[in-house]
């Protein structure tokens, strides 16, 4: 009897292994999509003009294949900093805006299937009653696998 | 005196009595292998902890004392706190059953810890593997039974002690009493009181700063800001027992408050106007405060060869986030720092009933219900408001076909009902040229059925014991899981329920074999689970409101691994032991195909040896007077670079740890002390399974933690 206890033994391992030992072969994404720095815009302590445009250009590319990205631009009155090489631009003031009328810009943007490697360009214009101050520009870049990469940069908005 | 311990254990975790044990020392916990003729069922593999044992330790907290046994981890969530796992399930993937409850906190939060006393706790018995029989949902991944407010012995007598532990500067006292009175009816009444209290400060790693999505955040004299806290506790107990009858009221109320680490509370890293480094002691936000009052009554009554158990309980978890009121995309600067809280009330009712219906065989039938209401409030979304009811029904018979043999089947029903209430964001967000108060969540009617069973088998003889067990087990989609819709703050992404999730199942087969003689216990105890719809929140592709998009959807997964535990007692002063884990999981379908399953842990390899100032004679220790040990042993942990996104990979570790304790037996009391210092080398290590794991904060560096208790 002990006999078929050792063997039933036997037989779950045996399953454990066999199924350990396939499923070891599959090729998975394991690495988030990059950004390029070089050429990137807007650039760190950028200033733009109420009803200016904000023109974005970035390189993006991922080993298997691209998801989508999103771009947020939100104020930064209370000067937080974000993960992302988002620096505090030292020569600017820093003026504490109206939070009330802060400029909200969130948008999600779709990038082709089957991409590895995309060029985005985008025009964002700059509302002509937002409140002047320091922002942050958020952009979000998945890639299909659902890997994450964030970039932030520090941007000014001025009256004209 | 046979029957009145048979009508206290009957078919109750609570009253925890073993008829037949064969113990064996193992690690820093004694390693039991228990085979009631009651609950859980005997041919499934578990593990009991003398309370003798986890209080030789000074935890953080219940689940820390546990992850010294293989197949149980401890993931750190934050604040010095960590929550138990099974096999690598945890959350509602794991039944804790307190004194034949289920404990109902809202265990769905990443870093919600478990809100019981750990000094109330006299016994806990892990059952490795799922267990849907008796404890019905939640137990796919395993079961942990905790049991307080055992009879006591004497007509009066108490425990009092004082503990610290360095690394987070803690410091904390637990007093327990109690008592019985033979009354003149031929009954007895007895008591017990507890409480504890414990405070503590920002908790230390051996780090100067971290890395959080490429940028350093300095952390002020290597501490994580913000991660104090502090916890009181209550208990009362009150019984009457007689031959056949035992009844008694629990009241069990827990309080905690602790802040969130401030640099992680969101991927949001804020400046904030708070001073965090100016105390280590001072909790700041963002925070959390946490009450759970738990009121339980249990009686049963046993016959010759029947017997009934009937257990109700209420409980009411009231949990509140605080954090700095910050307007975020679309929505305002809140009015207060109220972020969330939770108000759940659970009714429970349990009926088991057990029949010796012939001389080899015994019958067991039982009913559990179960009501729950949870309300929500604050200005941040994540759970909707839900009612939900549940009711199981199962049947059990165990045959003892010789004195080695013992066979067992069962089979369970079980109804959910689930009410999730609507729930509108109360600031606007733009649609188009509009505005409107967007819908998080809709109102759903879900009714779930799930029809389990189970089948297993145990062999003891010359040495030997052997379970095996078969069965499928299952588990109710939660509200989160089937309402959540909107911004998860605390980690930043937009969470999407699914409303049309069915309940996650899995089928799982689970062997253990022992042997042990005078020298040698060795136990291997490998398992395989197959979960043919696994809830997975998958991160997706996609953004949803300037967030990455997770989403709840099922998916095939297998699971497999097991443990192996070996213990060398070359000399009755000394034991050698050896544990091992090991699991694999993989999903086999779905947008994840291919990957395992998040925070699985890696391998791990336990080695200690144990020195005893006294032979062991036997394993009653308390026996003993001037019983002392000293045992060093060293943790090992693999690698795991078999991830999921957002994970990253985690590099293997050890540490090296130390541990002393003493017993003096005086005229009028005893007294115990015991030392133990863990990470001696101050290693700088990532545990794969912790919470904060994703941002790269390492584990507790070196600490040395102490404790005095007097027992009179």
């Amino acid at each position: 009897m002990k006999k078929y206890l050792f063997m039933s033994l036997f037989v779950v391992s045996a399953t454990a292994m066999t199924v350990a030992l396939h499923s070891c072969n599959e090729q998975k994404d394991l690495t988030p999509p990059t950004i390029s720095e070089a050429d990137f815009l807007p650039a760190d302590c950028d200033i733009y003009y109420l009803e200016d445009t904000i023109y974005v250009h970035f390189v993006c590319e991922d080993d298997a294949e691209l998801g989508n990205y999103n771009i947020e631009i939100h104020n930064n009155f209370d000067h937080h900093t974000h993960g992302t090489s988002s620096v505090d631009c030292d020569e600017e003031q820093h003026e504490h805006g109206n939070v009330e009328k802060a400029w909200v810009y969130n948008q999600d943007f779709v990038i082709a299937r089957g991409l590895k490697c995309d060029t985005v360009i985008q025009k964002i214009p700059v509302p002509a009653d937002a409140a002047e101050g320091d922002y942050h520009f958020m952009l979000r870049l998945t890639d299909r696998a659902g890997w994450q990469t964030l970039k932030a940069v520090a941007i000014h908005l001025h009256k004209p | 005196m046979l029957h009145s311990i048979l009508g206290a254990v009957l078919l109750s975790v609570g009253m925890v009595a073993p008829l037949d044990t064969s113990d064996f020392h193992l690690s820093e916990v004694t390693v039991t292998a228990t085979h009631r003729h009651v609950n859980p069922i005997s041919s499934q593999t578990s593990i009991t902890v003398e309370s003798d044992r986890l209080n030789q330790q000074v935890p953080t907290s219940l689940a820390k004392g546990l992850d010294a046994i293989a197949g149980v981890q401890a993931s750190s969530i934050g604040s010095g706190q960590s929550r138990p796992a099974v096999r690598g399930m945890g959350f509602n993937r794991l039944a804790i059953m307190h004194d034949g409850i289920r404990h109902e906190g809202q265990q769905w939060g990443d870093d919600h810890g478990l809100e019981i006393d750990r000094f109330a706790v006299d016994h806990i018995e892990i059952v490795k593997g799922a267990s849907a029989l008796l404890y019905g949902s939640d137990a796919i991944g395993g079961v942990l039974l905790l049991s307080s407010g055992a009879k006591p012995q004497n007509a009066f007598s108490g425990k009092a002690c004082v503990f610290a532990r360095s690394n987070n500067m803690l410091f904390g006292a637990s007093a327990l009493l109690n008592g019985k009175k033979e009354m003149p009816a031929g009954g007895t009444f007895y008591w017990r009181a507890n409480a504890t209290y414990q405070d503590y400060a920002d908790y230390s790693v051996p780090a100067d700063s971290f890395e959080y999505y490429s940028y350093r955040i300095p952390l002020y004299k290597r501490t994580l800001r913000n991660t104090a806290g502090r916890e009181a506790d209550a208990s009362l107990v009150l019984g009457y027992t007689t031959y056949h009858w035992h009844s008694c009221i629990r009241i069990y109320e827990t309080w905690a408050q602790s802040g969130f680490f401030a640099n992680a509370h969101g991927l949001e890293v804020r400046l904030s106007d708070i001073d965090y480094d100016r105390s280590r002691r001072d909790i700041d936000l963002p925070c959390q405060e946490v009450n759970h009052l738990k009121v339980l009554w249990h009686s049963a009554f046993s016959h010759d060869n029947w017997g009934i158990e009937v257990n109700a309980a209420w409980q009411h978890n009231l949990r509140r986030e605080e954090s700095e009121p910050v307007s975020h995309g679309y929505m305002p600067t809140p009015p207060d720092a109220l972020e969330r809280q939770f108000s759940k009330h659970t009714a429970s009712l349990q009926t088991a009933a057990k029949w010796n219906v012939a001389t080899h065989h015994t019958l067991r039938l039982g009913l559990q219900s179960e009501l729950q209401h949870n309300r929500r409030s604050g200005w941040g979304f994540i759970i909707p408001d839900f009612e939900q009811y549940s009711l199981g029904l199962y049947a059990g018979e165990e045959w003892r076909v010789n004195n080695r043999w013992t066979l067992d089947a069962g089979v369970r029903y079980d109804y959910a009902h689930m009410h999730i209430r609507s729930y509108q964001d109360w600031y606007v967000t733009p649609v188009g040229d509009t505005t409107v108060y967007k819908t998080r969540s809709a109102e759903t009617m879900r009714d779930f059925h799930s029809f389990t069973w189970s089948l297993g088998m145990r062999y003891q003889a010359d040495g030997w014991l052997v379970r095996a067990n078969i069965g499928k087990a299952f588990r109710t989609p939660i509200a989160k899981e089937l309402g959540a819709d909107g911004i998860n703050y605390h980690i930043f992404r937009y969470e999407a329920g699914n409303s049309a999730l069915q309940p996650e199942e899995s089928y799982q087969a689970d062997v253990s074999v022992a042997w042990e003689n005078r020298f040698v216990h060795v136990q291997v105890d490998p398992f395989v689970g197959y979960f043919p719809n696994y809830i997975y929140l998958n991160p997706t592709a996609e953004y949803r409101e300037g967030l990455q998009l997770y989403q709840y959807n099922q998916s095939r997964v297998i699971r497999a691994g097991g443990e192996v535990m070996l213990t060398v007692r070359p000399w009755t002063h000394l034991d050698i032991n050896l544990q091992g884990e090991y699991l694999f999981a993989r999903q086999l379908s779905g947008d994840k195909a291919g990957y395992g399953l998040p925070f699985s842990p890696p391998w791990r390899l336990m080695p200690e040896l144990k020195f005893h100032w006294d032979p062991i004679v036997n394993r009653q220790s308390s026996n003993r007077k001037w019983n002392g040990y000293a045992a060093v042993n060293v943790r090992i942990c693999g690698a795991q670079y078999d991830i999921v996104p957002p994970e990253k990979p985690t590099d293997g570790w050890w540490t090296f740890n130390l541990s002393v304790g003493q017993r003096f037996e005086l005229t009028k009391c005893a007294m115990n002390i015991s030392l133990q210092a863990d990470n001696i080398l101050n290693t700088k290590y990532y545990d794969h399974t912790s919470y904060y794991r994703l941002i790269d904060i390492p584990e507790a560096g070196w600490n040395l933690s102490a404790m005095l208790s007097v027992e009179f």
